[in-house]
């Protein structure tokens, strides 16, 4: 069988030329996904993982290598397919204009389908938004409440790999914990690999089985969660989990 | 009016011109450059009409409105530099308004099938046209520009290049519209325009002169609907690239 997602030599050029030693942003990044399964991104910021993310979902283009999903490479796909198969959640939710309802049904009008109502609502019930007023204007929410209904809409769509950007980075403690379970009961309801960058150590040991660091202009790092907190194969890697650590302890 | 008597206004523009210097504008050349040049232009064209008014040959009135839909588009496209294409697409719109225009002027008996009124009313509608075009393809950068974010969730969430642009183009054809409605509202109340003001100055009677008014200002407001909504069809799919990721936009919106 085809994996899901397979990453060959993946590489993007660095628009900053001068500053850097390398030509790329980062190069040589391969990965094979065989199951759905919940991977964390992490590395130092700058290293590309929004990119990557972008990349992954053909918002950018890869500058060389190749992507395939089920088995066909993104050049004999028709990208607007692709893009319903892989979905990618930005770390800045943009809300369209228009009601709060409109955002949530935006998958379904722009594919012709209907709207599921129950599953908004038992998703905006998940992330602790029951209580928000759907036919407010998307406009006025607030920041964490923008986020969660990107995410939800996303959702809607029911893409078959999920690039989420920091999808809690604006969010309060218990807030992000919510949207952590409900995509948790998400996958295990739905098979949906997730691919999900987070800058938070605990996040990504609750939520995912497997591990990508990115550092260097690479990803230097594919292992299983549990491995990689515990020894980390790099000196970079120790370094970040380390830095990291130390963070949260303050 | 003799050309004498024409030589006069100069006096306008040389005064305008000592102004200019003794208040340091800098506006001299300018003044006596674009003095030159439209005195020119408007005496050939004059000419031109002359010839063609007498000769009655179809090919010199087609040639004439391709050349005025050739600058008129050229014109327009310097508000989108670096869009590849763009120029025969405004051409295309432009002359597509056009055609239905004296389709329908001529067709309905609106106006009699000569030089004498197909050209200025072609004039009038090309040049109409043509600044709608012109704030179409500016506006539509910089409304691409202000939703970028926007098109990118609805390109990720897979929708076509026509679903992601719609929005966009919508406001950018409305944007394109503002200046033909409104001076549709307030014709007549803030300003003659040139047209009526010109038939009344030459002799003809006011009534007929606003009864022409009113078919200038009817199908201007047509014609700028036309070429903006024709051009949006055709041009939309121009700030996409072939992967439908949005294409830089190139610096320089004039
Ligand atoms: N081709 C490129 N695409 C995107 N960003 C690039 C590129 N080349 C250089 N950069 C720069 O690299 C950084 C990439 O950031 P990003 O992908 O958001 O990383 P991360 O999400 O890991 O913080 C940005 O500062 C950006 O300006
Ligand atoms: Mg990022």
């Amino acid at each position: 069988m085809a994996a899901i997602l397979e990453i060959q030599r993946l590489a993007k050029h660095s628009w900053n030329q001068d500053n850097r030693e390398s030509p790329y942003l980062f190069e040589e990044v391969s990965a094979v996904i065989q199951q759905p399964e919940c991977i964390s991104v992490i590395g130092p910021s700058g290293q590309g993982k929004s990119t990557l993310l972008r990349t992954l979902a053909l918002l950018d283009m890869p500058d060389q290598g190749d992507i395939s999903y089920a088995g066909i490479s993104y050049r004999e796909k028709d990208p607007r397919l692709w893009r319903k198969e892989i979905c990618y959640v930005a770390q800045q939710a943009v809300m369209l204009p228009g009601s709060v309802e409109d955002n949530l049904g935006t998958a379904s009008r722009l594919h012709g389908e209907v709207y599921d109502v129950q599953l908004a609502e038992q998703l905006l019930e998940e992330t602790l938004l029951a209580g928000l007023d759907r036919k407010k204007n998307a406009s006025e929410l607030s920041g964490g409440e923008k986020q969660r209904i990107a995410l939800i809409r996303s959702l809607l769509l029911r893409p078959a790999v999920l690039l989420l950007d920091e999808v809690t980075a604006s969010l309060d403690n218990i807030s992000a914990r919510a949207v952590e379970h409900m995509l948790q009961q998400w996958q295990a309801r739905e098979g949906t690999t997730m691919i999900w960058v987070t800058h938070d150590l605990e996040q990504a040991a609750r939520t995912s089985s497997r591990t990508w660091f990115m550092s260097g202009g690479t990803l230097l790092e594919d292992q299983q969660t549990i491995d990689f907190f515990r020894r980390p194969a790099t000196e970079a890697g120790r370094q970040f989990v380390r830095f990291l650590a130390s963070e949260a302890a303050l | 009016m003799t050309l004498l008597a024409l030589s006069f206004t100069l006096l306008f523009v040389i005064a305008t011109m000592l102004i200019s210097v003794w208040q340091k504008l800098g506006l001299e050349k300018e003044i006596a450059t674009g003095t030159i040049r439209s005195a020119i232009q408007l005496l050939a064209i004059g000419y031109v009409l002359q010839y063609i008014f007498r000769t009655e040959h179809v090919i010199y009135l087609v040639m004439i409105i391709s050349v005025m839909i050739g600058v008129a588009a050229w014109n327009a496209a310097r508000r989108a530099p670096g869009m590849r294409g763009i120029v025969w697409r405004i051409a295309l719109s432009i002359l597509t308004t056009e055609l239905l225009m004296m389709g329908m002027l001529l067709g309905l008996n609106i106006i009699e099938p000569t030089p004498q009124y197909i050209i200025p009313l072609s004039g009038m509608t090309i040049g109409n046209a043509m600044v709608v075009a012109g704030l179409y393809v500016n506006q539509m950068r910089r409304e691409v520009q202000s939703s970028k974010g926007e098109i990118e969730v609805l390109l990720s969430l897979g929708a076509t290049a026509s679903q992601a642009m719609q929005d966009v183009r919508k406001r950018a054809v409305k944007f394109s519209m503002i200046p033909t409605i409104d001076s549709m509202k307030t014709v007549g109340l803030v300003q003659l325009p040139g047209m009526m003001t010109g038939m009344i100055v030459a002799g003809a009677d006011p009534v007929e002169a606003v009864r022409y008014q009113i078919l200038i200002v009817f199908s201007f407001t047509g014609s700028a609907a036309i070429t903006s909504m024709l051009l949006s069809i055709l041009s939309y799919r121009l700030m996409l690239t072939k992967e439908l990721q949005l294409r830089p936009i190139p610096e320089g919106t004039r």
